[in-house]
């Protein structure tokens, strides 16, 4: 049987860059409460939108990969995003499970 | 983040190196940390608190900073001797954690390929294997065979050699022997108590793979003990 080889998230980030996408890394920094993933869990992005990897377990990955969409758009390199406990208003994003997370995203340049 | 970064992080982990990436949140300069590096000026003033998290393994914003620490911590290296059914089970419980694993057992009828596909196995025995493996207090030893002959040599070497976990298969009467063996080979009641035996938690199961279940719940537990006091 042949060896298999677990690809990382971070190797991944590289080899889209090396195909000359645009790759955003989002990591997560601070929880309160309960939240799904613990700070150091990371997720990235490409300029098409594809990703890998989780800083919530579901809750917000749309918003961030939309978070990490604007910022390639608006030509920045960095910003922090808060999400809080979600409404009652099913199609909110937050955090059904009453935490708060924070999460830093950055584009990866040469 | 720049690229540079990036491919640093991936060698080193891939190097099974202790490291930190720092990142200061207000300009979104990155670095990477280890123990006895110059810092830039971005990070130099805080480096005590850095050090500090970093030796407990703690990710987060560093109190009262704007710096940002992630811990990529060297794989634990789990020795199992004996490569019975419950090192089969162990090897898929393992393959999702950061720990890299070694199977060591004398009988070659055990340890075979077929039995063990993707990981490393070395059929010999365990003294024998000891005299060339370099080990330290980042490793972990599991011994399965319950067998004197082949289990207490490597559990006499983990001792001397202050791995951070060790535990031993067997029943309570086993291990009580196991424990009156060591003592007459000079191991003191402390050393001796080290031992998690019969090993693993109680999760009141007794098949194949819940022990196995049990054993590697244990062994997260303990590598995240630290970090775990020092919450308290």
């Amino acid at each position: 049987m042949e060896r298999q080889i677990k690809r990382t998230i971070l190797e991944q980030a590289r080899d889209w860059f090396e195909s000359n996408r645009k790759v955003i890394l989002a990591r997560v920094i601070q929880t309160w409460g309960s939240s799904p993933c613990p700070v150091g869990s990371n997720m990235i992005v490409n300029d098409k939108g594809e990703f890998f990897g989780s800083v919530s377990g579901g809750c917000v990955e749309s918003n961030v990969i939309e978070e990490c969409l604007d910022l390639l758009k608006n030509n920045n390199s960095f910003k922090q995003l808060e999400f809080k406990v979600s409404d009652d208003n099913a199609w909110n994003v937050g955090l059904a499970c009453g935490g708060e997370i924070k999460i830093y995203i950055e584009k990866i340049n040469s | 983040m720049k690229l540079e970064i990036l491919n640093e992080i991936i060698q080193k982990k891939s190097s099974s190196q202790n490291f930190a990436l720092l990142t200061n949140l207000t300009n979104g300069n990155s670095e990477i940390f280890e123990f006895g590096k110059l810092l830039s000026n971005d990070f130099e003033s805080y480096k005590k608190q850095i050090e500090n998290y970093h030796s407990i393994k703690k990710n987060g914003v560093i109190d009262g900073t704007q710096i940002f620490i992630q811990n990529f911590t060297k794989p634990i290296e789990v020795i199992i001797v004996g490569a019975v059914h419950i090192a089969q089970y162990l090897v898929d419980l393992f393959k999702n954690l950061n720990f890299v694993i070694t199977i060591v057992d004398p009988r070659k009828f055990f340890i075979t390929d077929e039995r063990f596909p993707n990981v490393k196995i070395i059929n010999d025995w365990p003294e024998e294997i000891f005299k060339k493996l370099e080990t330290d207090s980042n490793n972990a030893l599991i011994t399965l065979t319950h067998d004197p002959k082949i289990d207490d040599p490597a559990l006499k070497h983990a001792l001397k050699n202050k791995f951070f976990y060790i535990g031993a298969l067997g029943s309570k009467k086993t291990h009580t022997k196991r424990c009156q063996r060591l003592k007459e080979s000079g191991f003191t009641e402390e050393e001796i108590a080290s031992i998690h035996g019969p090993i693993g938690i109680k999760l009141g199961g007794k098949s194949g793979p819940e022990i196995a279940l049990s054993i590697v719940s244990q062994l997260v537990l303990e590598s995240n003990k630290l970090l775990l006091n020092s919450k308290k």
